[in-house]
């Protein structure tokens, strides 16, 4: 009691706005994960090697290959797996398994707005594993494989803009699919699945452009896109006027439907099938 | 005005009913279906501010299922249930400002972050003002003792330690009504002792209002003046837990001990007090017997006056039913001379 009274253990600086917090505190968390961010990165940057000597091999032939040169799909290639790695396989999981152990149940005791808390932890953590990874990708980009810079300062701002809105895309992507976790106890599966897709749709393993037939208008239309392509194009240039507008606004739309959607399933998934445990 | 109010309230689990193996698992595909379970049956219950209640009842009587119906985290199947006048689930988020709930197993600390973390983030989640906050958590600081404990991240706290931040934890946002599902499992009897101490702490100051399940009968012989007992997703005792033992402690027991051998105890037992009462009559070995019977039929004394003269009585220890064996034998649906099988004891509660 004195020990209370004496020295001040309880120390209040200051309230902060609720999903900041949560965000915040999630970013600390993340910190305790660095093993994973670092395993993150050597499996992406085996990924980024990989493809660098592919597509260099590929070009010791020919100058364009599709639309890209040598340079431009060098940038590609690293910036479209800097992206993906925002939102990381860890993310993900943590998402399926606190759907799958019910542990979403002390989220759901507190008041706030699922969707919102998820984003805002997904978001905590991407500061800390994704610009981490991202921003160790950008420097291997600058020193080694000497990346293009963005197409004009305008594209830059627009690049900004778009990797944010692809970053949520892709957090209510997964989200829809941690979903499916209420009805299928195979969250691994699922979670494996869900990077197959986004890697292939989003292209981040290939530029869309160079997709086969079939795959590509899919790839083209879908909402993956924004994750990845749309940002890394308008980093490159490549598009302008009319169909930069066009992509962008493609990319918002997607962006509130997904919101939309996810925030009219969840309710509806957590009604249908209930938490699991005592 | 009741704080806690349900009426009907009930709860139908759909399962899916898959038939082993694969070939079951592709014919759940093809054509499932399911069974419904009913966790929660109708239940009444009215609490008033302030009350303590424990809420017991076998493994999977439907106590969790209750608790979550209260904290809105699922829809009733039927029935009515409000908390402060709000429906919890049509109303989550403003039910979640007036509870606090802690669930034994698990934990609402975060793994990696330390206590003072968590408990900042509950403050800034909760929107608590700056020194209601400083007021709030100076208080179960000290009243739980938790100084030492604040820097310490979640995964390096035992049990005990960490029951004793998830209470703090729920606290921290004043709520008027606090859940307890099995607070106590897991503990040693010294931090359990404080945990009761604790939460009568919290009742006197604040007038809280506690429903606590356990399956721990010191809980709730110290913690709560009322018990409601359910089985099967029924209520089937609802009243102090004093009262219990003076209404289902009619099951007495008389155990003598002879002299001499007596094999045929029984029999003579049964010769000499012919038509008094029911007994139920026990002969472990050939100088020992225990007569079991209804207090409110016959009295030890009478069963003694009658048996001392038949019997080489030794030695003879009378038991009174413990609160305990009580409700086993509810839980077990064993107490003898109520006829008291499940149906009957619906008539029971009060
Ligand atoms: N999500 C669920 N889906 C299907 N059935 C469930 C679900 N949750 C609970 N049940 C069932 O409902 C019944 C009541 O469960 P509940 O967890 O409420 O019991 P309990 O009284 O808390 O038991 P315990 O003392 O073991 O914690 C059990 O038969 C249980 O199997
Ligand atoms: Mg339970």
């Amino acid at each position: 009691m004195s020990a209370a009274t004496s020295t001040p253990v309880v120390t209040s600086p200051g309230r902060r706005p609720r999903y900041l917090a949560i965000a915040v505190t999630a970013a600390q968390q993340a910190v305790a994960y660095r093993i994973n961010t670092v395993a993150g990165i050597i499996g992406n940057f085996f990924w980024i090697a990989i493809l660098y000597y592919l597509w260099r091999a590929a070009f010791a032939e020919t100058t364009r290959i599709g639309s890209f040169t040598w340079s431009e799909m060098r940038t590609y290639i690293l910036l479209a797996f800097g992206l993906n790695a925002l939102i990381g396989f860890p993310t993900a999981s943590r998402m399926m398994y606190a759907i799958r152990t019910g542990d979403i149940v002390i989220d759901m005791v507190r008041p706030l707005n699922y969707l919102r808390t998820q984003l805002a932890q997904v978001a905590g953590a991407a500061v800390l594993e994704g610009v981490t990874s991202f921003t160790i990708i950008l420097a291997l980009g600058i020193g080694v494989v000497q990346i293009l810079p963005p197409a004009s300062p305008f594209a830059a701002v627009l690049f900004v803009i778009s990797v944010a809105m692809g970053f949520v895309t892709k957090f209510l992507f997964v989200f829809l699919v941690a979903l499916l976790c209420f009805w299928t106890i195979n969250a691994v599966g699922l979670n494996w699945a869900q990077l197959a897709v986004v890697n292939v749709l989003s292209g981040t393993l290939v530029p869309i452009e160079l997709l086969p037939g079939w795959l590509r208008p899919v790839a083209e239309w879908s909402p993956l896109r924004g994750i990845v392509a749309t940002p890394v194009g308008v980093y490159l240039g490549q598009d302008t006027g009319w169909d930069l507008t066009l992509m962008l606004g493609l990319q918002a739309s997607w962006l509130v439907l997904l919101w939309t959607a996810a925030d009219r399933a969840w309710p509806r998934a957590f009604r249908a099938v209930e938490i699991q445990g005592g | 005005m009741p704080i806690i109010e349900a009426r009907g309230l009930t709860k139908r689990f759909r399962r899916p009913v898959k038939p082993p193996g694969l070939g079951g698992a592709l014919r759940h595909l093809v054509r499932p279906r399911y069974e419904d379970l009913t966790a929660v049956d109708g239940i009444d219950l009215s609490i008033e501010p302030g009350e303590r209640v424990a809420y017991v009842g076998p493994n999977g009587a439907g106590k969790s299922t209750t608790v979550k119906l209260l904290t809105g985290i699922l829809v009733p199947s039927d029935g009515e249930v409000r908390v402060r006048g709000i429906v919890p689930f049509a109303n989550r988020i403003a039910n979640a400002r007036n509870i606090g709930v802690v669930f034994g197993q698990r934990t609402q600390l975060w793994w990696d972050i330390p206590v003072r973390e968590a408990f900042r983030l509950l403050g800034d989640i909760y929107e608590v003002p700056d020194d209601a906050y400083r007021a709030t958590v100076g208080e179960l600081v000290e009243v739980l003792d938790l100084a030492p404990l604040l820097p310490v991240p979640a995964r390096q706290l035992s049990l005990g330690q960490r029951m004793r931040c998830d209470l703090a934890a729920s606290l921290i946002h004043s709520p008027p009504v606090l859940y307890l599902d099995e607070p106590t499992i897991g503990l040693d009897v010294a931090v359990k002792a404080r945990f009761r101490e604790f939460i009568r702490t919290m009742h006197a100051r604040r007038g809280l209002t506690v429903l606590l399940t356990s399956h721990d009968l010191g809980d709730i012989e110290e913690l709560c003046e009322r018990m409601v007992m359910i089985d099967r997703g029924r209520i089937v005792y609802d009243g102090p837990f004093a009262e219990l033992t003076r209404r289902f402690g009619y099951e007495r027991s008389l155990h003598l001990l002879f002299s001499a051998p007596l094999p045929e105890a029984e029999r003579v037992i049964h010769r000499a007090i012919g038509e008094r009462a029911p007994v139920i009559i026990v002969q472990p070995d050939e100088t020992s017997v225990t007569l079991t019977f209804d207090g409110r039929e016959t009295s030890a004394g009478e069963l003694i006056r009658d048996l001392a003269t038949a019997l080489p009585v030794a030695d003879l220890r009378i038991e009174e039913p413990t609160a305990e064996s009580i409700i086993r034998k509810l839980y077990e649906g064993t107490l003898s001379f109520d006829g008291a099988d499940r149906s009957d004891r619906q008539a029971i509660r009060t």
